[in-house]
């Protein structure tokens, strides 16, 4: 017997419910969930400040890259970057961006992605990694804009699963949670945002 | 009422007047009060250092001694939790026993937790003048969800004023034999609590459960304090003349 | 990992006396003990959703071999390779095996504590392969040659200039003192790290059944970046980590962090299905997913599965009243704290740690947190009626136990006993009724004055009055 051979043998009854067993696999009953919010849109924009993530607003998507460019002047950021190849559509250059869509490389300071959808609970987005959307250029900048459609917020994570299940069915290689700058408090429990991920995310709410 | 006092085998052999202020309260609630002679310990320190076949004798000694009796009360949180919480515990593959333990489970008391709940004594016998800080014990604290009996009785008592300490839930470092297996780290516990009990400058500590007391006090007293009262809180509700 | 539960009781000593330590402890407890109970009455039915968690780690504990082989169906369907290892020495072989597979020189990691269990990266440099911990505390830690005290914090024990010292030391550079400008250094220290390393190593903190996945949380973001920019990534965790579904996990991930460090929820939550696909410009093209086993099905069907549950928050170090006095160094091995106490006797041999199961006040702290309500004082409990079993604790205390019971169950024997203790321990105490020795139990009076008894027992004093 091998090693799998063996523990199994220790580890598995003799004759399993397999039917009930199955049953809950394929109707993955949900536990426990919040009480429902008023508003999911303010509940994410509450929660995502408490993160540390900021948040601005744009009426359309046509505004987003003169956006993104303010919020880097005036933190006198770098103007160039990468995006998702989803969003190479954006006009980044009339806004003065130099943004090239590829996953991101060490040097690159800024990484624009959209979301596959938020979550209102926890001030969460929900990303999925593909060949259009690279997991990378959420990670590797130092600043990372996320461009979340407002209608795609979602009150839990039980929600985005099913979501996900509909939409996808399976789900890819990567699917991330992201809540707010990468931080740490190993050194005597003090936050400390900037990790080895962003040390700042931009939410930015329009409908795409 | 017909109530049987266990009065615990710390309280037997170190502090006879937590028993009789516990006495004279539930006196003050009307019951009449029984005190099995035969009575010993509960089997905690045996069930605790692994031994749970003498825990289970002592069990049904106990059994034996008090199932008659309306309510059983005792004046330890650790010792009723032993008897609701542990004795059931202990029989669950014996159906027959298991049904008489848990019914007696349902009848023992802290003695807090009775004044309070069940007879709900309004009028305290006894008078205290002054600041007093309450330490939770453990198993009575979570066990049994003893928190709020304690003090809602110290309240109805006009002298009283309760000034509570930080962390009043944190164990005292008692523990029972592990007060002498890890002494120093016992001592450390207890240290943090006396420095609790002394920054609310009161007059006095008090609390449910004598082996928590023994450990404060003695700690209080090897760092030189001689003045700071460690009372069972049988002593302050009943007053502690006869 | 080398087992020093041994030298528990020396070791209390030690910690004890140890001020720096002792401040960075007092840390540990206001951020964990207050972050955890400020945000877990977020969620309005706490008691609820802890039945409904533990009641999802038993479902999968009382079928694990069914959910084991469900995920790895669906994992090995994606392109994962699932490897099962039956002690740490398998486990370490594997992923040697798999580093020379793939022709591996140097592999980054993120914190793993079954990897500490095994010893891994000893085993890997034996091996050949050069092994650079990524998570902020384990790089100190990996730098310091010094093991994790907290399962959540590795590094609580020691502090910034301690820190400040060691990174001057081993980077050559400036010294740096604050703790912002520590964090960026180290940033930029192991990003090369990152970008350079054939493989990742991470843990899992859930396997899910449904859908083959491995699922990681980390705050640091090093989590993400081991296992998205090497070639290869290796994921090693134990066999009862598997839950069924991604609403299951929902479940568990509601309570995880907030027991753990007071979050809502960690920075990053990366589930990981498969390698990299067709088309996915990143991704390891080899993923591996090594499960442990290392005596943890031995404690299936018996008393001590509840164990298994744990989903390693380290709630219950954090709110131990005896981890908060003397750290997790002391109790010697990978676990410490009450998940320790029971875990490393039950893993590692319960005659390498006959202190642990005792070292406890059953205090209850630990249980009434608990995300998973694994009954940790009565499991303990359980450990010294085994130790007694085996005879494995001292032969005078088993003397005074058994006198003890003897007494207790003859009330007249117990009467008279108890007549005479309590009159010559009254003589004892003299006029300030206190003993300031009290032969065979040094334990209590090396730091305490014994309070004298009355002199008589109630029982007596009852009879004479009434």
């Amino acid at each position: 017997m091998n090693a799998r051979e063996k523990i199994l043998a220790r580890i598995s009854k003799a004759r399993p419910d397999e039917a009930a067993l199955r049953h809950h696999l394929e109707t993955h009953p949900r536990g426990p969930e919040p009480l429902a919010f008023d508003d999911l849109k303010k509940r994410f924009a509450e929660r995502a400040a408490k993160l540390s993530s900021d948040l601005i607003e744009a009426d359309q998507l046509g505004l987003v890259p003169g956006l993104i460019a303010e919020y880097l002047k005036q933190r006198a950021l770098p103007m160039k970057g990468v995006c998702w190849p989803a969003l190479a559509h954006l006009p980044w250059r009339n806004s003065g961006l130099e943004i090239e869509a590829r996953p991101a490389g060490n040097e690159d300071m800024v990484g624009i992605t959209g979301a596959f959808c938020a979550i209102a609970e926890t001030g969460t987005l929900l990303l999925l990694g593909g060949e259009k959307t690279p997991a990378s250029v959420s990670l590797l900048p130092e600043t990372h804009v996320a461009i979340v459609d407002p209608r795609r917020i979602v009150a839990t994570m039980e929600d985005a699963w099913d979501l996900l299940r509909r939409e996808f069915g399976a789900p890819p290689r990567t699917v991330n949670f992201i809540s707010g700058p990468s931080r740490t408090a190993d050194i005597e429990q003090t936050v400390t945002l900037g990790a080895h991920g962003p040390y700042r995310v931009l939410l930015v709410l329009t409908p795409l | 009422m017909r109530i049987g006092l266990f009065v615990t085998c710390l309280v037997d052999s170190m502090r006879p007047k937590i028993g009789f202020a516990t006495l004279r309260l539930l006196k003050a609630a009307g019951c009449v009060v029984f005190v099995p002679e035969s009575q010993t310990c509960c089997g905690q320190p045996g069930y605790n250092s692994g031994d749970s076949k003498t825990a289970k004798e002592l069990a049904l000694k106990f059994l034996s001694e008090f199932e008659s009796f309306d309510y059983i009360v005792i004046p330890s949180g650790s010792c009723a939790g032993m008897i609701r919480v542990h004795y059931p515990a202990l029989f669950e593959d014996e159906p027959e026993l298991l049904d008489r333990f848990l019914n007696i489970a349902e009848r023992t008391f802290e003695l807090t937790d009775f004044l309070h709940r069940i007879v709900r004594l309004e009028k305290m016998p006894g008078t205290f003048r002054g600041r007093l800080t309450y330490h939770d014990s453990c198993s009575g604290l979570r066990e049994l969800d003893v928190y709020k009996q304690p003090r809602a009785l110290l309240a109805r008592m006009p002298g009283v004023v309760l000034k509570e300490m930080v962390e009043s839930t944190t164990c005292c470092g008692f523990g029972g034999t592990f007060s002498v297996k890890y002494g120093e780290l016992s001592t450390r516990m207890s240290d943090n609590k006396c420095r609790h009990i002394t920054e609310t400058h009161a007059g006095a500590i008090a609390g449910g459960d004598l082996g928590c007391l023994l450990n404060i006090e003695g700690r209080l007293r090897r760092n030189g304090d001689h003045d700071t009262r460690v009372l069972h809180i049988a002593e302050i509700l009943a007053g502690e003349e006869d | 990992m080398r087992n020093a539960s041994f030298d528990f009781k020396r070791q209390v000593t030690v910690k004890l006396a140890d001020e720096r330590l002792q401040q960075a402890l007092s840390r540990l407890q206001s951020r964990f003990v207050e972050g955890r109970s400020a945000v877990i009455s977020e969620i309005h039915d706490l008691q609820e959703t802890r039945d409904a968690a533990a009641q999802i780690r038993d479902r999968v504990l009382n079928n694990l071999g069914h959910w084991l082989l469900e995920f790895e169906e669906r994992a090995t369907s994606r392109g994962a390779v699932v490897h099962w290892a039956e002690t740490v020495e398998d486990a370490n072989r594997i992923v040697a095996e798999i580093a020379a597979l793939h022709n591996v020189k140097t592999a980054a990691k993120s914190k793993s504590m079954v990897s500490e269990e095994c010893g891994l990266n000893e085993a890997l440099e034996k091996a050949g392969v050069e092994v650079v911990e990524t998570d902020l505390g384990e790089y100190i830690l990996q730098k310091a040659h010094e093991a994790p005290s907290h399962i959540v914090a590795p590094v609580v024990h020691k502090n910034k200039e301690e820190i400040s010292d060691l990174f001057e030391k081993v980077h050559g550079l400036p010294r740096k003192t604050g703790i912002a400008e520590l964090c960026r250094e180290a940033r930029e220290v192991l990003r090369p790290a990152f970008l350079n390393a054939d493989m990742g190593i991470s843990g899992a903190n859930f396997l899910i059944a449904e859908t083959g996945s491995a699922l990681i949380v980390t705050n640091e973001g090093n989590g993400r970046l081991v296992t998205t920019l090497p070639r290869v990534h290796v994921a090693i965790t134990g066999i009862e980590k598997v839950v069924p579904t991604l609403e299951d996990l929902s479940t568990l991930l509601r309570l995880l962090p907030r027991s753990a460090t007071g979050q809502s929820i960690t920075n990053y939550v990366s589930l990981l299905t498969g390698k990299r696909g067709e088309g996915d410009p990143e991704g390891p093209e080899h993923f591996h997913i090594v499960l442990l086993d290392n005596g943890r099905s031995s404690l299936l069907g018996t008393p001590m599965q509840e164990m298994l549950r744990c989903i390693r928050c380290g709630a219950c170090m954090n709110h131990c009243p005896v981890y908060q006095n003397i750290g997790g160094h002391a109790y010697g091995w990978v676990y410490p704290g009450p998940m320790g106490s029971i875990l490393t006797p039950l893993l590692d041999g319960i005659e390498k740690a006959p202190d642990l199961p005792n070292a406890s006040t059953l205090c209850g702290a630990c249980a009434v947190v608990c995300p998973v309500k694994i009954p940790l004082p009565d499991l303990l409990r359980k450990l010294r009626e085994k130790q007694l079993t085996l005879g494995i604790r001292p032969q005078r205390e088993t003397a005074l136990l058994k006198a003890w019971s003897w007494l207790a169950l003859h009330p007249r024997a117990y009467a008279l006993a108890t007549k005479i203790a309590v009159r010559a321990m009254n003589l004892m105490g003299g006029s300030k009724g206190l003993l300031h020795r009290l032969p065979g139990a040094s334990g209590w009076t090396d730091g305490r004055d014994f309070p004298a008894p009355e002199g008589k027992t109630f029982r007596e004093l009852y009879k004479e009055r009434s």
